[in-house]
């Protein structure tokens, strides 16, 4: 009988609980898929707050209210407020890394050997968008490397077309050198920028 | 002579108008539940799987929906059910070092989880709310917005 009491009392507490928080506005840090935890701050006309730590919570209660840490949020809290949206959140990208051989279309030994992961995750995934992203170093002519890195992505579009990917989810970019894989000064040469790479969304 | 110029260019401009809706693709529908649609230039159009988003939408999920996008810079949004979401800006060029997000989060809840524009130019991504704005620092977070 006190067992059912205590429950009773229990569930009363936590729906009080649940209908406090939900009457305001909420801002729950989390980690990502790999478990990096990194910051957010909240602001507005009457201040601001920062959360940087995994489950810590900042609370608004409107317009005119001001941002204030609010009590960690456990997993549970998290699940019954954000559930619906974390049940459809999609996994992050998938990313592969392709490289050539000097000057040339030809995929390395290695990257050959990705072609079947590339098409293995397209399926599982059930993919209807990927990205083929030329990508160059920081050394010699960037007309040179842009038009290298960009046919080397298309060359690979190719390759996936002809493996029966649906040319229409594929799109073909270059990011030339504003995103190096091995951070460099300008003008070096630095073979692992030199690739192509295949996100599957 | 002058009217008959501006006429052309005002029709050039507007022709041009594709043009521009075309580059602004943003991102795809991944995941879909329930009723969520998509309000594009006025019209409410129903989201699906492999929906393209793109800049100015509107994405909003009814009782039973709920909606995953991923954006081409890997930014991921999942909107849980009576949420509305609005894509106000999305630049990514690393080629050319443009980049920018800008996203209003209406009502609802929400998951955000940053991609490449947060992890190349730190600062260029910002998520609006009705009760304030929220700067990223490479993360993922959930937010509630209720109305008031």
């Amino acid at each position: 009988m006190k067992g059912v009491v205590i429950h009773a009392l229990c569930l009363m507490l936590l729906l009080m609980l649940t209908a406090c928080s939900s009457q305001k506005n909420m801002f729950v840090l989390l980690p990502d898929q790999d478990g990096n935890v990194g910051s957010i701050e909240v602001t507005n006309e009457q201040g601001s707050q920062v959360a940087d730590q995994a489950g810590e919570a900042v609370a608004v209660a409107g317009r005119n209210g001001k941002p204030q840490a609010a009590p960690p949020m456990s997993e549970e809290e998290i699940r019954a407020t954000f559930g619906a949206a974390l049940a459809v959140e999609p996994s992050p990208p998938k990313s592969f890394l392709l490289y050539f051989k000097t000057d040339s279309f030809d995929l390395t030994n290695g990257s050959a050997a990705l072609m079947q992961p590339i098409l293995d995750t397209i399926h599982e995934t059930e993919s209807q968008d990927i990205s083929v992203i030329g990508h160059t170093d920081t050394a010699g002519s960037a007309e040179h490397n842009f038009t290298l890195s960009t046919k080397r992505a298309e060359h690979v579009r190719d390759l996936l077309v002809e493996r029966g990917v649906d040319p229409a989810i594929i799109k073909v970019t270059s990011h030339g050198e504003g995103n190096l894989l091995v951070p460099t000064a300008d003008n070096v040469k630095e073979p692992l920028n030199r690739r192509v790479e295949v996100i599957i969304r | 002579m002058l009217r008959i110029v501006t006429f052309v260019l005002l029709v050039l401009l507007t022709s041009s108008w594709p043009v521009f809706a075309a580059d602004d693709f943003a991102g795809r529908v991944k995941n879909v539940q329930g009723s969520v649609s998509v309000k594009r230039q006025g019209m409410m159009l129903p989201a699906e799987r492999g929906m393209k988003i793109h800049v100015n939408d509107v994405i909003s999920t009814g009782k039973d929906g709920a909606v995953g996008i991923i954006l081409q810079d890997n930014t991921i949004f999942s909107l849980g059910p009576e949420s509305e979401l609005e894509l106000k800006e999305f630049v990514f060029a690393p080629d050319t070092g443009r980049f920018s997000m800008l996203a209003k989060m209406i009502k609802g809840t929400f998951v955000y989880m940053s991609g490449l524009i947060g992890k190349l130019s730190p600062g260029s991504t910002t998520i609006e709310t009705p009760v304030g704005t929220i700067a990223i620092r490479g993360t993922r977070f959930a937010a509630k917005i209720v109305e008031n």
